[in-house]
């Protein structure tokens, strides 16, 4: 087996990052840095409602392949991981870059045969992110998570001469590799990334996974989609 | 549905512990009837419905609108309009403010008739206008905002000491009056939109402040009108208050009134905003359809919130005070402690508040340690307006004037994000609760003791509930600033193993590029990535602990987590790699940004917009 490092990326409730943080801590994590994020509710009541969101954290840690181990197995078992609702984790193969070993290659590979899942990041302009939720879903995903953040800089001919910096809505979507290409495609058409400025969409792997309810999305499809 | 539950539990958190706490008064100390009683229960599940639902207003429909208008407001091209348009939204949503109103009238009676009104309103709308203009401008300035306020104070304190005990009271009520439970949320909004499109390395600190500012116009306002009229003096009484009978009964009749009170508040934002939005911003219809109902939201939920705090929870404070002021004054003290300890967490707008506090810091500031430090503040305050209706030898002046000075100091050893949420608590915890259950209470106490006049004493409660957040969430982030100093030394970090693999398929044509930055570097970060070939970013906010000991504050157990932030890179596969190193070379990057990066390849559908290299650079 070969070593693979990783980001590892856990996606809970508003809230409850720290308390995993604390656990990666004593599984011998590092560092682990703490992002705000939304996910998605699936009830026509609620959408109508226009309660569309439920609050998230996300909470990424570098990890060597032992710790990602490590860290799936004690989280997802403290964590009730593998409960409904309580969160999911995923690993996404990182290399560290450093100065003194400028000298390594890619080495890891969206097709390797390891890799069950990938996790679709599309960033569209802020506001667009739910419309990128539900193609994904019309085309089979199961539900995404929302960040925010801005792009960089634009400079405005305004009086103040800001560099506006424009709102972008993160989406991460994690699924099956097989199921990739058709969501991909959705997004694409149907929130026009072909055209400048749009946004864009990339996939990395995803080398492990907890928490994940594929399987069970896959037959309630027929009702959501 | 689990979102739902979510929000009203939310704010059922903050409600329980004021009716808990009602209730044990009510079953242990005073007798308060059972018609009080029961309105006061039925009170409380309509505002936690109302609360719920005009929050989620807040969200859907103020919140877009205030980033609209503050994208209009930064973006235009001369200064005319900045002001002039910064100047037509504070004025507009002041001018509409029910509590206002009530304020003009109030005084209107008490100065007998020299000052109208019509005259205060339109004044104090005047005043904010103006300070919202300045405050934009600050904001896109740069400008620090500790030496804008400096500089405000230091006028109200000089003006101060020239007008008369009514007016410094009154000053200080109406700019309770005028951060009512619309406006606040809308002027934060605003506030986070604009440095939002601003950006830059002080965007954290710009998202706070202009509430504050904001409420300076009104104090300023009505100083100058009472120097400039010459107007001294306030008399007269309030009139005999009489109890509603019945449960249902008041309630029913208090709506329609507070229905056309919040329409009217609420109208000129959306009028100004729909203005806007036909000849400027033409949203997508499926936007304006969630914020028509967003602002459908708000008005319903304000109308039940306002409408049970004044039945429900009115005569409850005022027969509480008047029994409480009849037993032992030490009582009436503690009481009011307790109260304002618990009572400021049902404010809308500190709700409000607390989200865009979390929101902006990505989490940095725990939201519990800002209202626990609210809570101290305001219960403090609360307790000492207690004392001064008791002893009527301790004036309003002790506390306002010294207060605003000792903030004043603080805030340049403070950390400058809590500048702005300081500034801003003071308009957001004197809200309608305050206004009417805290007012209440204060007043009844007032009517019992003889020493006491009821109006004299009942103006300055706000004024009270304004000034001690303010300052305990400045002496919080004296705290926070040096914590951090201790903090930033900092080891390099021991890197990853080098995993050694084949080099697998090469069809790859880009990777992604994650980098971890302490906050303030992404600008630079994202610089350096430009020079060295790469075309866009995006940035994220977010905190962060590496294993180095954590800070913890005392007492109340809290983690401090430094604030960071995550750039991610899309770069073509044979840049990746001089764009990381490039990063990895500036020894500044390094040092004082502690910055580590992650490389992975990756899939990427991105067109090849080589002809128009500036527009995938915004993506």
């Amino acid at each position: 087996m070969v070593k693979i490092d990783t980001i590892f990326f856990t996606i809970v409730d508003r809230g409850k990052a720290n308390a995993v943080l604390r656990k990666a801590r004593e599984c011998g994590a590092t560092s682990g840095t703490i992002l705000l994020g939304e996910g998605t509710v699936q009830s026509k009541l609620l959408d109508f409602l226009g309660l569309t969101e439920t609050r998230k954290e996300i909470l990424l840690i570098p990890a060597s392949d032992e710790l990602d181990t490590n860290l799936h197995d004690q989280i997802s078992q403290s964590f009730n991981l593998s409960k409904k609702n309580k969160g999911i984790a995923f690993s996404i193969p990182f290399q560290r870059r450093t100065l003194n070993n400028s000298s390594q290659e890619h080495n890891i590979s969206i097709d390797d045969e390891r890799f069950n899942h990938c996790c679709i990041f599309t960033i569209v302009e802020k506001g667009r992110g739910m419309d990128c939720i539900k193609a994904a879903r019309a085309a089979g995903a199961r539900g995404g998570t929302l960040i925010h953040g801005h792009g960089a800089g634009v400079p405005v001919d305004s009086y103040f001469h800001l560099a506006i910096e424009p709102q972008k809505d993160t989406v991460l979507i994690v699924t099956r590799k097989e199921k990739a290409v058709p969501i991909k495609m959705r997004i694409y058409n149907d929130l026009e990334l072909n055209k400048p400025g749009n946004g864009i969409i990339f996939t990395l792997p995803v080398s492990r996974t907890s928490g994940l309810f594929e399987d069970k999305a896959e037959d309630r499809k027929g009702g959501t989609s | 549905m689990s979102s739902l539950i979510d929000k009203v539990k939310e704010v059922a958190k903050t409600l329980i512990p004021v009716v808990v706490l009602v209730l044990i008064i009510c079953f242990t100390i005073v007798d308060v009837g059972t018609d009080v009683l029961f309105r006061f229960l039925v009170g409380s599940v309509l505002l936690l419905i109302g609360l719920t639902i005009f929050l989620w207003g807040v969200d859907m429909a103020m919140n877009p609108i205030g980033e609209y208008m503050s994208k209009e407001v930064a973006t235009s091209k001369s200064p005319v309009k900045i002001a002039v348009l910064g100047f037509l939204l504070g004025f507009l949503i002041t001018v509409a403010e029910p509590d206002l109103l009530i304020l003009g009238n109030q005084i209107e009676e008490a100065s007998g008739g020299t000052l109208s009104s019509f005259l205060i309103v339109y004044m104090v709308s005047i005043g904010v206008g103006a300070m919202v203009t300045l405050g934009i401008f600050r904001l896109l300035r740069d400008r620090p905002l500790n030496r804008f306020m400096a500089v405000t104070y230091g006028i109200i304190l000089i003006l101060g000491l020239l007008v008369s005990q009514e007016f410094l009271a009154i000053a200080f009520d109406s700019s309770g009056a005028t951060t009512g439970a619309l406006t606040t949320p809308f002027v934060l909004a605003l506030s986070l939109g604009l440095s939002n499109v601003k950006g830059g390395k002080y965007a954290e600190e710009n998202s706070f402040g202009l509430v504050g500012i904001m409420s300076a116009g009104p104090i300023l306002a009505v100083m100058l009108l009472s120097i400039i009229s010459g107007q001294k003096n306030i008399h007269g009484d309030a009139g005999e208050y009489i109890f509603q009978k019945g449960v249902i009964g008041p309630i029913l009749e208090a709506v329609p009134h507070i229905f056309i009170e919040s329409l009217v508040a609420l109208l000129p934002i959306t009028i100004l905003f729909f203005i806007y939005n036909f000849t400027k911003f033409k949203i997508k219809k499926s936007e304006m359809v969630q914020i028509i109902k967003g602002l459908i939201f708000c008005l319903l939920g304000l109308v039940i919130f306002l409408t049970a705090v004044n039945c429900g929870f009115m005569d409850m404070g005022r027969i509480i005070g008047m029994e409480l002021a009849q037993m032992s004054s030490s009582l009436l003290i503690g009481i009011g402690f307790v109260l304002g300890l618990i009572v400021v967490l049902v404010e809308p707008a500190v709700h409000v508040l607390g989200s865009q506090i979390e929101e902006v810091t990505g989490g940095y500031i725990p939201i519990n340690l800002i209202r626990m430090t609210l809570s101290l503040g305001v219960g403090t305050a609360i307790a000492l307006s207690m004392v001064r209706i008791v002893v009527p030898e301790v004036k309003l002046w002790y506390f306002i004037l010294p207060g605003f000075a000792l903030a004043v100091f603080l805030s340049f050893k403070s950390n400058p994000v809590f500048v702005g949420i300081a500034y801003d608590a003071g308009g957001v915890a004197s809200g309608p609760m305050t206004a009417t259950f805290v007012l209440a209470l204060a007043q009844g106490a007032a009517t019992v003791i003889d020493t006491a006049n009821v109006l004299v004493d009942g103006f300055g409660v706000i004024a009270m509930v304004a000034t001690a957040p303010v300052l305990s969430i400045m002496a919080l982030g004296t705290i926070f600033e040096r914590r951090k100093v201790v903090e930033l030394k900092h080891s390099a970090e021991e890197t990853g193993s080098v995993a050694d693999m084949p080099i697998a398929v090469s069809d790859f044509n880009h990777d992604c590029l994650i980098a971890i930055v302490n906050r303030g570097y992404a600008g630079y970060v994202v610089d350096l990535a430009r020079e060295a070939g790469a075309t866009g970013a995006t940035v994220f906010h977010g905190r962060g602990g590496t294993d180095h000991p954590t800070v913890i504050l005392p007492i109340v157990n809290i983690e401090l987590m430094p604030e960071k932030e995550l750039i991610c890179l899309i770069t073509d596969i044979d840049k990746s790699e001089n764009v990381a190193d490039f990063i990895l070379k500036d020894t500044e990057l390094v040092e004082k940004g502690e910055v580590a990066v992650y490389i992975s390849p990756t899939f990427a559908l991105i067109k090849d917009f080589s002809s128009d290299e500036t527009s995938t650079a915004t993506v």
